[in-house]
C-alpha cells in the first residue's frame, strides 16, 4: 500500500430491494454451472474506495449521501468501512467475497472531480464489483467461489472474464484498501 | 427454396427485426426464433444470427448470461457441423463469452469496455472496416482491402486476449474485418478505431470461418441512403444492382448477408 492509499474509506453500495442482477446470476450459477449447484445466497455490492480524505466517518457518510453521483439513497444503501476489522454489511462469517475490477481502469475521475469541488480535498477514487457468495453447509466454499468466479467456458465461471477483468477473493472481512493500484492489474489473463 | 436462417431473440435483444429484414433482402428466409422455444427446434435451420441489443440487460457483463443459455449450446453443436453463425454486437459478445469465437479451448477473448481518449462508456458512429484475407464465410467473395462503411454502437466492443493471441488470430486470417482509415489503411487511433480494439479488430471468426463475432451493425446498412454521407465514399451514389434492398439501392452491410447466401447455396 503506498502512501496515497493510507486512510482509505470503503463505500459498500447495495440495492435496497431485490437485486435483479444478483438474482439472474444466482439462477444461472445454480442451473448451468458445475460449481453452482450448492450455491445458497448471492449478493452484489459496488465497492468504491476513497483514499486521501481527512474527513471523519460522519463527514464521509454525509458527502457520499449528498453526492447524487456515487449512489442513490432512494434505492441503494451505503455502508462505510475504514478498517478490515469492521464487518462487511450483510456478510456472515461463512461468506466468500469476490472482487472484480476492470483491468487497468479502476480509477473514477468523475468522483475525484466531484469530491474536489464538494469537499475541497484531493482524493483518489477506485471502483469494483463485489459478489458475496454463501454455500450450503459442508460445501468447499473457497474453491467453489473461485470456480464460479473466473470464466473458463460455458460451464465454468461467470463473474470475471480474465481477459478484461481482474478478480481477488476474500473471506467475510475484506481488506481495506482492497482495490489495487491500476498498474498492478494491467496485465492480462491472470487472476490473483 | 431459399435457405433458412434463425434470428435468435433472447430477452433484451432489440435488433431482430432489422436483422431478419437484412437476411430477407439478401435472398434468404429469416425466422425470428424466440428464446422461449425448445432449443432443439433450431436443428432444422441452415444458419443462425444472434442480433444486437442488451440480452439479459447486460447483467453481470454484456453477453455473460446469454452465453450460458441452452440455445447457445445448440448453436455450438451446429457450428461444429459447419453451419454458419453470426453474432452482431451483443451477439458477438455472447459468442465470445461462450467461447465459440475464436473457438479454441474455452473462452480465450473478452469484449472489454471501450478505450477512448477523454470519454468513457457507450459510443456510436459510422466507421469503416477493411476486409482482410480470411476463410470467413461472411467475407466470401469480398476482395481483401475492400473498405465498407458500417455503423457501430456499443460500450463494450474492444477485443482483447492473452498476450499474443490477437496477433496469432490475425496471422491465421481470423480477423476478417478491421477498423480502417479513410485511405483504407488499418486504423491506429480513435475515432477510426472507435474502441481501442487490439489489432483494430472489428470482427473475429473461428478457424473454420463459419462463426463470426462482429461488433459493427451490417443490418443497419443494407440501404445506401442510410449510409452517412460523410463516410460513404464509393457508397454515396446509387448504383444498379440485382438486389432490391431499399432506398438508393443495396447498401454495404448487405455484402455480408449476400456472402452468407452464396455460401449456403454452395453448401
Amino acid at each position: 500500500m503506498n502512501e496515497t492509499r493510507a486512510g482509505t474509506w470503503q463505500a459498500w453500495i447495495e440495492p435496497i430491494g431485490d437485486d435483479p442482477e444478483a438474482l439472474s446470476a444466482a439462477d444461472i450459477a445454480r442451473t448451468r454451472l458445475a460449481a453452482g449447484a450448492r450455491l445458497g445466497d448471492l449478493r452484489r455490492a459496488r465497492l468504491i474506495e476513497i483514499s486521501g480524505s481527512a474527513r471523519d466517518r460522519g463527514g464521509v457518510e454525509a458527502l457520499l449521501h449528498d453526492s447524487a453521483l456515487i449512489y442513490n439513497p432512494h434505492k441503494e444503501r451505503c455502508h462505510v468501512r475504514r478498517d478490515a476489522a469492521e464487518p462487511v454489511p450483510g456478510a456472515p462469517p461463512d461468506t466468500r467475497l469476490l472482487l472484480v475490477t476492470e483491468r487497468g481502469r479502476t480509477r473514477r475521475p468523475a468522483i475525484e472531480r466531484w469530491w474536489s469541488r464538494a469537499a475541497r480535498e484531493r482524493v483518489t477514487a477506485r471502483e469494483g464489483m463485489v459478489w458475496a457468495l454463501r454455500f450450503e453447509a459442508g460445501a468447499d466454499a473457497e474453491s467453489m467461489s473461485r470456480e464460479l468466479g473466473t470464466l473458463r467456458d460455458p460451464r465454468h465461471g461467470l463473474f470475471c472474464n480474465p481477459f478484461a477483468q481482474a478478480m481477488d477473493a476474500s473471506g467475510a472481512r475484506a481488506p481495506v484498501p482492497w482495490i489495487g493500484d491500476e498498474d498492478d492489474r494491467a496485465g492480462r489473463g491472470v487472476t490473483r | 427454396m431459399s435457405a433458412s436462417v434463425a434470428v435468435i431473440q433472447l430477452p433484451g435483444v432489440n435488433c431482430e427485426r432489422e436483422t431478419a429484414a437484412a437476411i430477407e433482402a439478401a435472398g434468404l428466409s429469416a425466422t425470428v426464433f424466440a428464446g422461449t422455444r425448445a432449443p432443439e427446434d433450431l436443428r432444422g435451420f441452415d444458419a443462425f444470427v444472434i442480433p444486437g441489443g442488451f440480452s439479459y440487460q447486460d447483467r453481470v457483463r454484456a453477453g455473460a448470461l446469454a452465453a450460458k443459455h441452452p440455445i447457445v449450446g445448440v448453436l455450438a453443436e451446429e457450428a461444429d457441423r459447419g453451419k454458419p453463425v453470426l453474432g452482431i454486437c451483443n451477439g458477438a459478445q455472447v459468442l465470445v463469452e461462450a467461447g465459440l469465437v475464436p473457438g479454441g479451448a474455452g473462452v480465450e477473448l473478452a469484449l472489454a469496455r471501450n478505450r477512448m481518449p477523454a470519454r468513457d462508456g457507450y459510443y456510436t458512429r459510422w466507421i469503416r472496416v477493411r476486409v482482410e484475407e480470411t476463410p470467413c464465410v461472411f467475407a466470401r467473395g469480398l476482395e481483401p482491402g475492400l473498405v465498407i462503411p458500417l455503423p457501430m454502437a456499443h460500450g463494450e466492443g474492444r477485443f482483447v486476449g492473452a498476450t499474443g493471441r490477437m496477433e496469432a488470430l490475425e496471422a491465421a486470417g481470423q480477423i476478417p474485418f478491421r477498423y480502417a482509415r479513410s485511405d483504407g489503411r488499418v486504423a491506429t487511433e480513435f475515432p477510426d478505431d472507435p474502441n481501442g480494439s487490439e489489432r483494430a479488430a472489428a470482427g473475429v471468426c473461428n478457424a473454420r470461418g463459419n462463426v463470426l463475432a462482429l461488433m459493427p451493425h451490417p443490418e443497419r446498412a443494407i440501404a445506401r441512403d442510410a449510409v452517412a454521407r460523410s463516410i460513404a465514399g464509393a457508397w454515396s451514389a446509387p448504383a444498379p444492382c440485382d438486389l432490391d434492398a431499399g432506398a438508393g439501392g443495396p447498401g454495404p452491410g448487405l455484402l455480408l448477408f449476400r456472402a452468407l447466401r452464396e455460401h449456403l447455396e454452395d453448401a
